[in-house]
C-alpha cells in the first residue's frame, strides 16, 4: 500500500509545515487541494471524495475522534484552532471514517469459474456441513449453511474456491472489529487491544490512528526542554547510523536523545530476578511485559494471565522515569513503531508524548532534514544496553533476560512470535493447560516491533539495514547477496 | 547479449526519498530479473536533488537510471525501466 503510505507522510508534512510557518489555522482547509489536484487520476470514485478523505486523515492527525466529533459543517481551520489551545488525550487510538469503508460483504468461499466439475469431487466428500451441491455440473456453496472452515479451498485441485476475506475482521486477533447494521465498519473499544492491526489491512484506508503529534510539535515550537526516548526499533528506519539519527533529532528541535534500549536493560534484570524467584518459589511461567498490546490483551480478554505476566515496567517506563530523575522539567516523547504505546502512555505520568516513526519521518520532511548528510553526535557508552536494541526484534527480549541469568540454560523459552486470532485462542487454553516453559516472550507483532504499525520501511528491508552502520551505506549491505551469486 | 558496458541504476536514499517508498526499492534482488541485475550496476546515492526543485510534476522517491532521473518510482516501474535499459 505504497501510494497509501506516500499520501500519508505528504499530508503530515505539508500540516507539520504551515504549523511550523505559524499559518496552519489559516490554510489548513487547502490541504486536501494541495494534495488531490483536479488533475490527478482519482483512485476512489472522484477526486471530490478523495478531497474528502483527506480531510478526514487531517483531522485523525489533528487527534479528533472521528466517529464522535465529525462535524461536517465544521472548517478544519476551526478544528486547528482548538487542537492547538487544548491537548487532549488520544484514546481510544482508533476511529473509523464510516463514508470511507467499502462495506466489505460479509467474509465468504465462492465457487469460481474455473470449476470443472470433475468426477472424484473433493470439496463435496470434504465439506463437514453438506453444503456444497452441484448444479448444471459445477459446484456451488449453500451460504446459509456454510461454517467457513475453508477445507474446500484447499482440497480443489483447480484452485476454483476462492476465499474473500473482509480484511479488517481478519486482521483483528481478538473480534474486536464489526460492522454495523448498515455494514459499515465499527470498532468495539471494550475489547480493542490497539494494535493497530485493522488500520494497516484496510485497502481502503476506513481505519485510522488518531496522532498525538500535534501535541509533540506544540512543545517543541514552544522551546520546551523535550527529550526524545527512541525506541530500539528504530535502528533500520532511516538511512543512516542511530548516531546520525541523534543528530537529526536534536537538529529538528528535541534538546536532547535517549535511548530506550537503556530501559529495556533494566527491564530485562527485573525480569531475570522475577523469574528466578518464581522458579525458587514454583510459581510456573512468568510472561514478559514490554508489548502494550499484549498487556491490553491480558487485562480485556484473559485476566487470568494478569499474575503471570511480569511486573516489570516497560522498557519506555524505565526510561521515562531515569529521563525526569536527571531533569524534573523535561517533557518525554517516546519515538517507536507502535500504536499500544500511546494506550500505555496515556496511563503513565511520566510520558508525556507518542510518536510512530511514521510521524517522524514527517516531521524530517516538513523540515528538510537528511538523516544520511548529518555528522553523528556522541551516543556515549552504550556498551551496557547494547545487546538490548535486540528488544525490536522476536526472540530478541527473551535472549536479553537470558543473558542476565547465571544459569540460562535451565530456562525453557517459548516465543510468540505475533498473536494472531489462532494464537489468541491458544493463550486462552493455558489458564486450563499451562504451557511447558519458564519464561514467555510476547510480541503482537509477528517478527517484533519491527513490524509494528507505526513503521516506514518493510520488515525484510529494516532486518538488513540493522546491526553496525549498515545504514550509513545501505548499498553495500543490500548488495552482498548479488556478490556471491 | 554481448559484453558491454552496465547501466548505471542510482536508488536515491535521501531521507525523502527512503521514507516514501524509496528504502523498499533496495529489496531490488528480489524482484529483479536476475539476468537483469547481472547487465547493471546499481547503488544508493545521497540526495539526486530532485525532490527541491520546485516546479517538479513528480514526487519522491526518484531513481537515476542511466542519465534520466525518473520518479514517483514503484517496483513495477523500476523493473521496466531498468529492463527496458538493459535491453537499448
Amino acid at each position: 500500500m505504497l501510494e497509501m503510505n506516500n499520501q500519508y507522510n505528504q499530508i503530515r508534512a505539508k500540516v507539520l509545515k504551515q504549523f511550523f510557518d505559524g499559518t496552519l489555522e489559516q490554510n489548513a482547509d487547502k490541504i486536501p487541494f494541495y494534495i488531490i489536484p483536479k488533475s490527478r487520476v482519482p483512485n476512489r470514485c472522484c477526486i471530490y471524495k478523495e478531497r474528502a478523505m483527506i480531510r478526514y486523515r487531517i483531522m485523525a492527525m489533528l487527534g479528533i475522534n472521528i466517529e464522535t466529533d465529525d462535524d461536517e459543517m465544521k472548517s478544519l481551520s476551526e478544528y486547528v484552532k482548538e487542537v492547538l489551545l487544548e491537548d487532549k488525550p488520544p484514546v481510544p487510538i482508533l476511529t473509523t471514517i464510516s463514508t470511507a469503508c467499502s462495506a466489505c460483504p460479509p467474509d465468504r468461499y465462492l465457487i469460481s469459474d474455473a470449476c470443472r466439475g470433475c468426477f472424484a469431487r473433493p470439496c463435496l466428500a470434504n465439506c463437514p456441513k453438506d453444503c456444497i451441491s452441484f448444479i448444471n455440473g459445477k459446484a456451488h456453496i449453500d451460504e446459509s449453511r456454510c461454517i467457513r472452515c475453508g477445507k474446500c479451498e484447499g482440497v480443489c485441485p483447480f484452485h476454483a474456491v476462492v476465499h474473500i476475506p473482509v480484511p479488517c475482521e481478519q486482521a483483528c486477533p481478538v473480534d474486536a472489529v464489526k460492522k454495523n447494521e448498515e455494514g459499515y465498519v465499527e470498532i468495539d473499544y471494550k475489547k480493542c487491544i490497539s494494535c493497530g492491526r485493522c488500520a494497516a489491512s484496510c485497502p481502503f484506508g476506513a481505519i485510522v490512528e488518531r496522532s498525538g503529534l500535534i501535541a509533540v510539535v506544540k512543545m517543541l515550537k514552544a522551546k520546551e526542554h523535550v527529550t526524545a526516548m527512541i525506541a530500539p526499533a528504530i535502528e533500520g528506519q532511516f538511512p543512516g547510523t542511530l548516531a546520525q539519527i541523534k543528530s537529526a533529532l536534536l537538529a529538528s528541535g528535541f534538546s536532547s536523545v535517549v535511548e530506550v534500549s537503556q530501559g529495556a536493560e533494566t527491564t530485562s534484570v527485573h525480569e531475570a530476578q522475577e523469574l528466578m524467584s518464581r522458579k525458587e518459589n514454583k510459581l510456573g511461567y512468568m510472561t514478559t511485559s514490554c508489548c502494550p498490546a499484549y498487556m491490553e490483551m491480558v487485562d480485556k480478554h484473559v485476566p487470568f494471565l494478569s499474575e503471570k505476566r511480569s511486573s516489570a515496567l516497560s522498557p519506555m517506563g524505565y526510561t521515562a522515569l531515569w529521563c525526569k530523575e536527571q531533569n524534573a522539567g523535561t517533557k518525554t516523547v517516546f519515538i517507536g513503531p507502535c500504536l499500544a504505546k500511546k494506550v500505555e502512555a496515556a496511563r503513565m505520568k511520566s510520558v508525556d508524548g507518542v510518536m510512530t516513526f511514521g510521524e517522524f519521518a514527517s516531521l524530517f520532511l516538513a523540515k528538510g532534514i537528511d538523516v544520511r548528510e548529518m555528522e553523528g553526535s556522541d551516543l556515549g557508552d552504550t556498551s551496557l544496553f547494547e545487546d538490548c536494541r535486540e528488544f525490536a526484534l522476536s526472540s530478541g527480549v527473551a535472549s536479553s533476560v537470558l543473558r542476565r541469568l547465571e544459569n540460562p540454560q535451565d530456562v525453557e523459552v517459548l516465543s510468540i512470535d505475533g498473536i494472531d486470532k489462532k494464537m489468541f485462542r491458544a493463550m486462552k487454553i493455558w489458564e486450563k493447560r499451562a504451557p511447558e516453559a519458564a519464561l514467555i516472550e510476547v510480541m503482537c507483532c509477528g517478527g517484533g516491533c519491527i513490524s509494528g504499525p507505526g513503521t516506514v520501511v518493510k520488515p525484510s528491508v529494516a532486518k538488513r539495514l540493522r546491526g553496525g552502520n549498515k545504514a550509513a551505506a545501505p548499498v553495500k549491505a543490500m548488495r552482498e547477496p548479488i556478490t556471491r551469486r | 547479449m554481448a559484453k558491454r558496458e552496465k547501466v548505471a541504476v542510482k536508488i536515491c536514499v535521501g531521507t525523502a526519498c527512503f521514507v516514501q517508498g524509496g528504502a523498499d526499492l533496495l529489496l531490488y534482488d528480489e524482484f529483479l530479473d536476475p539476468i537483469v541485475l547481472a547487465h547493471c550496476e546499481i547503488e544508493g546515492v545521497s540526495c539526486l536533488g530532485k525532490c527541491k526543485e520546485a516546479d517538479s510534476k513528480e514526487s519522491a522517491p526518484f531513481v537515476q537510471v542511466g542519465d534520466i532521473i525518473h520518479g514517483d518510482m514503484t517496483e513495477e516501474k523500476f523493473c521496466r525501466l531498468v529492463t527496458e535499459a538493459v535491453h537499448a
